[in-house]
């Protein structure tokens, strides 16, 4: 599984890279949606975007529907620090899950395993 | 009774009362009702009433100069037909004796029996006729016929003898004479054949001048009377009778003809004067004829007119300032009502504001607050991860408890900034199913801490199986903190708080949240839910808490209620549809 993390916060998508790595999930890290953007367009394909909603520029919900016009496959999981679990669930249209910060890991990977079709048990071979 | 009667005087004396004691004076948009009141008052009074009091009172004058105007016409052409009847009365006997003297001739007037004969005929011609002589130029009468024995008795002093030489003929003032009955002289001057003169004197009684102008006479208030032209009485007077001999009024001066004028008697009396100096076309005489008519009786029908008038104007004018008051009252007072309302609603607009910016600042520190503890809750995690690899680690379970420490603060953490941006969206209209013992546990942890400082119990009895509402999660949760907050407010410590759920009916849940506290007074419990009513100390309280509660709870759709008892406690109780009833605003 391939898994593109975007978020303007360096550090934190860093070390969840990191994590996701450890657990046999390979993340690339970008921390703009021009940057993700242009990955895509060169014809990168990720399994799965972590797309943070609001980010200066082009922000999450603008970045998946270009990315998923490009490449159709792409499968979303949004996260925010902005708001409550209850109230991202209000506005669900956009992806299949939203995940407040702080993230769970667990529940993150439970996520992407649900998105994807795969499970985690699958890709947990390095763990 | 006096409830009517204070509400009367309300809409008469309205008192703009501000309940809220200057604090919406700031949201008016009139300061001062009273003057606004009483300048709406002044214009419509004076737009209604001016136009009707100018009118009236110009009428007034034209009505009275067209009167006056027409009772100096009436006056004068009266004076004029009388003049004309003393004239011809006079006239009349002057002649009458002009003939008799050319007639008879000196020898024969002088015979007493002819003499006689003559009165004799001039009675039945004219009556009245008193006596008859004849003067000779030097003023002695040489023959007389009448009820006296008058012969010889010497008139060459007497102002009438003089005029009579001098003009040919001559009418006295009137006199009383010996007989005490006024009567007037009429003499005429003839030639006798040896060329002297003599005078031919009759005495006539003045009752029948009097009757003739009498029969002129119209109405109790006119007067018609002679004077002479020093203004002494020559007939009596209706009017001014018995005051003195004296004209009541000034003697106009001489003129030719017929004259009116409006004037005031001695008495301050407003009336019209007619005149006319008596003038025979033998002679002048020293008769004015006077007509008084008493202005009061002339315009009496106009008077009695216009106190009706008045009456009616008096009257119209009440009712038309009693309906202007009524209607300058119940319309400021509606304005004013309406301002009240206005500024309530603003005063109102602009605590939500300032509650609404208190939510965003909360959302705002919330945000940046989740973004760095996502950063130590991932930081954390991986060095927990990496520890978790290595085997020596794996088996310190001390080591791992301290990560998950971090890790379960971390969580605590974004659990309170969750709840902070929950609060901060209940401006945002969202309905969504709600577990209603969830949200009264999130509300209560924000007073867990409170709670256990002042030793207060909280029973929370909702039961699991109560079904989810269809509401707006943000207004729920600020009815129930505002409820929870007024409640701890009210209580002592070591007292309990009661908070029950259960259904009502199929479509409705019933949420009471009971305290043991102080418990409201009857009069307060009728107020509590109007705006900035409150009992807390000046500047404690804002008085809009319990007030924005029930406007949530009716947005809601739902209903609140209240029961209290002094030193008891207070419960109050909310309930809600289950189901969403048709738009929420």
């Amino acid at each position: 599984m391939k898994v593109l993390l975007v978020d303007d916060e360096e550090k934190f998508v860093r070390m969840l890279a990191r994590r996701l790595d450890l657990r046999g999930i390979q993340a690339e890290c970008v921390y703009t949606g021009a940057e993700a953007l242009s990955l895509v367009e060169k014809g990168e394909h990720f399994d799965v975007a972590v797309l943070d909603v609001k980010m200066p520029g082009l922000g999450g919900i603008d970045l998946r529907r270009k990315m998923g016009e490009i490449d159709p496959q792409m499968k979303f999981v949004f996260v925010t620090g902005h708001g409550s679990d209850i109230d991202y669930k209000i506005g669900a249209n956009e992806a299949a899950f939203y995940l407040p910060k702080p993230l769970n890991i667990d529940e993150l990977i439970k996520a992407l395993g649900k998105v994807t079709g795969v499970s985690p048990e699958d890709t947990d071979s390095q763990h | 009774m006096t409830q009517s009667r204070h509400r009367f005087l309300g809409s008469i004396w309205p008192r703009f009362q501000q309940e809220d004691n200057g604090h919406l004076n700031q949201y008016y948009t009139f300061q001062d009702y009273r003057q606004t009141w009483g300048v709406a008052i002044f214009i419509l009074m004076t737009t209604a009433l001016l136009p009707l009091i100018v009118m009236t009172f110009t009428y007034y004058g034209l009505m009275e100069t067209s009167i006056d105007t027409e009772s100096l016409l009436r006056t004068e052409r009266l004076a004029s037909n009388t003049r004309r009847a003393v004239t011809f009365f006079l006239e009349e006997r002057l002649a009458a004796l002009s003939f008799t003297a050319r007639e008879m001739g000196y020898d024969q007037l002088a015979d007493p029996e002819r003499l006689s004969e003559a009165l004799r005929n001039l009675k039945l011609g004219f009556g009245g006729v008193t006596d008859l002589g004849v003067i000779a130029d030097n003023g002695a009468q040489v023959a007389y016929a009448g009820p006296f024995n008058l012969e010889g008795k010497d008139y060459s002093s007497q102002p009438w003898f003089m005029e009579c030489r001098r003009h040919g003929a001559c009418v006295s003032e009137t006199f009383s004479g010996y007989r005490d009955i006024p009567h007037i002289v009429v003499a005429v001057k003839s030639v006798r054949a040896d060329g002297q003169f003599f005078i031919l004197r009759a005495t006539i009684e003045t009752e029948r001048l009097i009757q003739a102008l009498k029969s002129y006479k119209v109405g109790h208030h006119t007067d018609i009377f002679l004077t002479n032209r020093e203004g002494l009485f020559q007939t009596p007077s209706q009017f001014y009778a018995g005051e003195s001999s004296n004209l009541n009024i000034p003697v106009p001066s001489y003129s030719d003809r017929t004259q009116a004028l409006l004037s005031t008697d001695r008495n301050g009396q407003p009336i019209v004067v007619s005149y006319a100096f008596i003038n025979t076309n033998i002679v002048p005489t020293p008769f004015i004829l006077m007509v008084v008519k008493q202005k009061v009786g002339m315009m009496k029908v106009w008077l009695d007119l216009r106190t009706n008038i008045n009456w009616f104007f008096g009257v119209s004018a009440v009712i038309i300032a009693i309906v202007i008051i009524l209607t300058s009252t119940f319309m400021v007072n509606k304005i004013f009502q309406a301002d009240r309302q206005k500024a309530e609603t603003m005063a109102l607009a602009e605590q939500n504001c300032q509650l609404a910016s208190v939510g965003q600042l909360a959302a705002g520190v919330a945000h940046e607050i989740n973004n760095p503890l996502a950063l130590i809750n991932e930081t954390a995690g991986y060095v927990k991860d990496l520890f978790l690899i290595k085997k020596q680690y794996k088996e310190d379970p001390e080591l791992v408890e301290h990560f998950d420490s971090i890790i379960e603060a971390v969580n605590r953490c974004g659990a309170i900034t969750g709840q902070l941006l929950g609060f901060a969206r209940r401006f945002d209209v969202h309905t969504q199913p709600i577990n209603l013992k969830d949200l009264v546990s999130d509300v209560l942890n924000f007073h867990k801490k409170e709670a256990e400082y002042r030793d207060i119990a909280i029973h929370l009895d909702i039961p699991e199986d109560l079904p989810l509402i269809e509401t707006d999660r943000g207004k729920l949760q600020q009815i129930v903190l505002n409820l929870v907050n007024n409640a701890f407010q009210a209580i002592d410590d070591g007292c309990c708080l009661d908070i029950q759920a259960e259904t009502d009916g199929t479509d409705k849940v019933r949420l009471a949240i009971g305290d043991n506290g102080c418990g409201i007074t009857k009069e307060h419990l009728k107020k509590v839910f109007e705006p900035f009513f409150t009992t807390k100390k000046e500047g404690k309280g804002t008085g809009l808490g319990l007030s924005i509660t029930y406007g949530l709870v009716k947005k809601l759709h739902g209903d609140i209620t209240v029961q209290s008892k002094p030193g008891e406690g207070t419960t109050f109780t909310i309930t809600l549809p289950i189901q969403p009833q048709k738009e929420m605003s």
